[in-house]
């Protein structure tokens, strides 16, 4: 009886959560994309220098990372592929895994160590200093003042993140095929291409950019609901990263079994 | 249209009072802070509102500036009840209001002239260049000209405060708060601050609310003061009512004399064992 | 607040009229800087008798007025000023930097 209360209690827990992502979420949406028409225009200057922040900051180590990852793919596929001596599928292999899910997932992952957490730790600060208060009382809304362009950078620069971080994987990949599978650098990309249908892309890109929502929502409003004192900062910022990590694998679920029975006919 | 509604100065209707509170309640995680506070604020007038830490003054602030709920009561601001109007009528009030933080609270990413330019930007139409002019004059009121350039950061806990204050006027508010304006400061610069009030107060005919502890300040910017003790109203009365106050608690505030300790033994042995009634209440000290 | 322009002896008056707030501030600038800058007119006279009030939005559009007139070697001239605005223009410690003369015939004759 007690454990199926405080199962009962953390299931409503969990709810309300993902409700109050959802309408933090919707406000910054209606913000970013009704409001303009309303004569609410968004702060355009904070909004590009938010994804100079997330986006264009992130390549070097969003590079690195998904280089690797595209060579420990390819060295994992041919490691099962050799036995049936189809060594030249490995192009195939990578190019699809990276975009369907892994460029999608790694970049999500990246952003959220670097902007997820750095989104709740300067909203979380704000918050303890009074700044968020000051704002309200400014009649400035915090959610469209802060929130909004962060939004806005997060779903763009995601969806293009992760387009580079496919590249990235494939060139990873090509290492291998080139050295150990008798491929050229040129035969390797085109196999890449031609093995990737316009759909495998896409349904990538959907995924990420639900992820940018996800990893904005999150951060955001663990920054918003930071109790007072600096080491409730620290709090949030750990839980924004760790909670966003759960969401994003969680969405990302939903996303691939919902494109597995689309795509299935 | 974001720039300014109204028009015409003052904007609501001259009589009556500017600020009104109705059996005001607010409670925080089920502890109630403030049990039923009423008074009026007139129009141009300077209300100090004083009280030891803890007193709930602090909240009672937050509660006039819209930034706490009254979980009953209604708090009136120029003739509108604040807690039963939209969102735009709320946002149109405090445009007309200036709240000056006790920390500060500027926002640490601008620098000291952009925070102060943040209103006048986000709210009006004016040009960049009167909005420049705008800022200095308002920097310079506060004694920090040549510091529009500095981050926050760079600043004393001074500077900040009365940064803050600067930014606080930068709407020429009908209606300023001051949370603590002078503690921290040394005697010249809370001078200061205090004699910037007395001029707001009689070139701009402001309503200014002060939270303080500070006496001396108090009873030299204050027509009226309100003595709140554990979230009620002690006393109320100009200064020099409170000055000849007979009331235990306002001599024992006005004469600077510490809380007795507990009087009966047993009561003092029961408060020692006596087991909590529950954990995690928010500490007295700080208001949040 | 209004503005009406009259011309005497090749100067121009402006008589300013209600309140010059955050709203109203920028159609005095447009005007003062307007006949200061693009009209070039070398005195440009300021009454203020009707104004009941002026924020600083105002004051700064007067400065801004001042510095272009000094810039170009005119002049901008205030008069008519009641106890409100006055104070306001000495609590930003400007009244002994605007021209500043108590009725229109003072300041005609200066």
């Amino acid at each position: 009886m007690e454990f199926a209360r405080k199962v009962g209690a953390a299931v409503i827990n969990a709810l309300s959560y993902l409700g109050s992502l959802a309408a933090l979420a919707g406000r910054a949406a209606f913000a970013a994309f009704i409001g303009p028409f309303l004569g609410r225009p968004v702060r355009f200057q904070s909004a590009v220098e938010q994804a100079m922040e997330a986006g264009v900051r992130a390549l070097p180590i969003l590079s690195l990372i998904t280089f690797f990852i595209g060579l420990i793919l390819a060295l994992q596929s041919a490691y099962e592929l050799k036995r049936f001596g189809a060594l030249n599928y490995v192009a195939s292999a990578v190019a699809i895994s990276m975009s369907r899910e892994l460029g999608p997932l790694i970049t999500a992952i990246v952003v959220i160590g670097r902007s997820g957490s750095a989104f709740a730790a300067e909203i979380g600060t704000m918050k303890v200093s009074e700044e968020i208060d000051a704002l309200e009382t400014m009649a400035i809304d915090p959610v469209h003042f802060l929130v909004t362009p962060k939004f806005i950078a997060m779903v763009f620069m995601l969806p293009c993140l992760t387009i580079w971080a496919n590249s990235m994987g494939i060139l990873g990949g090509s290492l291998f095929g080139v050295l150990q599978a008798d491929f050229t650098w040129t035969r390797y990309i085109h196999a890449s291409l031609e093995a990737l249908f316009l759909r495998d892309v896409v349904t990538g890109l959907i995924k990420s950019f639900m992820f940018g929502v996800t990893i904005t929502a999150v951060g955001c409003l663990e920054g918003l609901s930071t109790g007072g004192g600096a080491e409730q900062v620290g709090r949030s910022t750990t839980r924004a990263v760790v909670v966003s990590i759960f969401l994003v694998i969680l969405v990302d679920l939903v996303f691939t079994t919902l494109f597995f029975f689309l795509g299935a006919h | 249209m974001p720039g300014i509604a109204d028009p015409t100065r003052p904007s609501v209707s001259l009589d009556g009072p500017m600020i009104s509170l109705r059996e005001v309640r607010v409670s925080y995680t089920g502890r109630e802070i403030l049990h039923g506070i009423t008074f009026d604020v007139q129009r141009g007038e300077t209300l100090v509102i004083l009280g030891g830490s803890g007193s709930g003054k602090s909240t009672l602030l937050r509660t006039l500036v819209g930034l706490e709920k009254p979980s009953s009561g209604e708090v009136w601001i120029a003739g509108k009840n604040f807690s039963a109007i939209s969102e735009t009528e709320r946002d149109d009030i405090r445009k007309k209001i200036g709240m000056s933080f006790q920390g500060g609270a500027l926002f640490g990413s601008m620098t000291v002239g952009e925070n102060v330019a943040l209103p006048l930007r986000e709210h009006t139409k004016l040009e960049e260049s009167t909005i420049d002019i705008m800022v200095r004059l308002k920097l310079d009121q506060v004694g920090l000209s040549g510091y529009e350039q500095y981050m926050p950061s760079q600043l004393s806990g001074g500077m900040k405060k009365r940064a803050a204050v600067a930014r606080a006027l930068a709407m020429d508010p009908e209606i300023l708060f001051f949370d603590e304006p002078s503690a921290g400061l040394d005697p010249i610069i809370a001078a200061g601050i205090d004699q910037l009030i007395l001029d707001l107060k009689q070139a701009f005919r402001m309503t200014i609310i002060v939270v303080t502890h500070e006496l001396a300040s108090a009873f030299l910017i204050a027509d009226r003061m309100v003595l709140i003790n554990k979230g009620d109203v002690v006393a109320m009365g100009t200064v020099k009512e409170m000055q000849n106050s007979t009331h235990p608690r306002v001599r024992q505030f006005m004469d600077r004399v510490p809380e007795p300790a507990v009087a009966q033994e047993l009561d003092y042995l029961q408060m020692l064992t006596e087991q909590q009634p529950r954990q995690g209440s928010p500490s007295p000290g700080k208001s949040r | 607040m209004q503005i009406a322009a009259r011309a005497i002896k090749g100067w121009t008056i402006l008589d300013l009229s209600g309140d010059i707030d955050l709203a109203h501030s920028p159609a005095m600038r447009k005007a003062l800087l307007g006949e200061i800058k693009e009209k070039r007119t070398p005195r440009v006279f300021l009454n203020l008798k009707n104004v009941r009030y002026i924020d600083s939005s105002g004051i700064a559009s007067l400065v801004e007025g001042l510095k272009a007139s000094r810039d170009l070697g005119s002049r901008l001239i205030l008069y008519g000023l009641n106890k409100t605005v006055r104070e306001v223009m000495q609590l930003s410690r400007l009244q002994k930097i605007f021209e500043i003369y108590e009725d229109e015939e003072q300041a005609l004759a200066s």
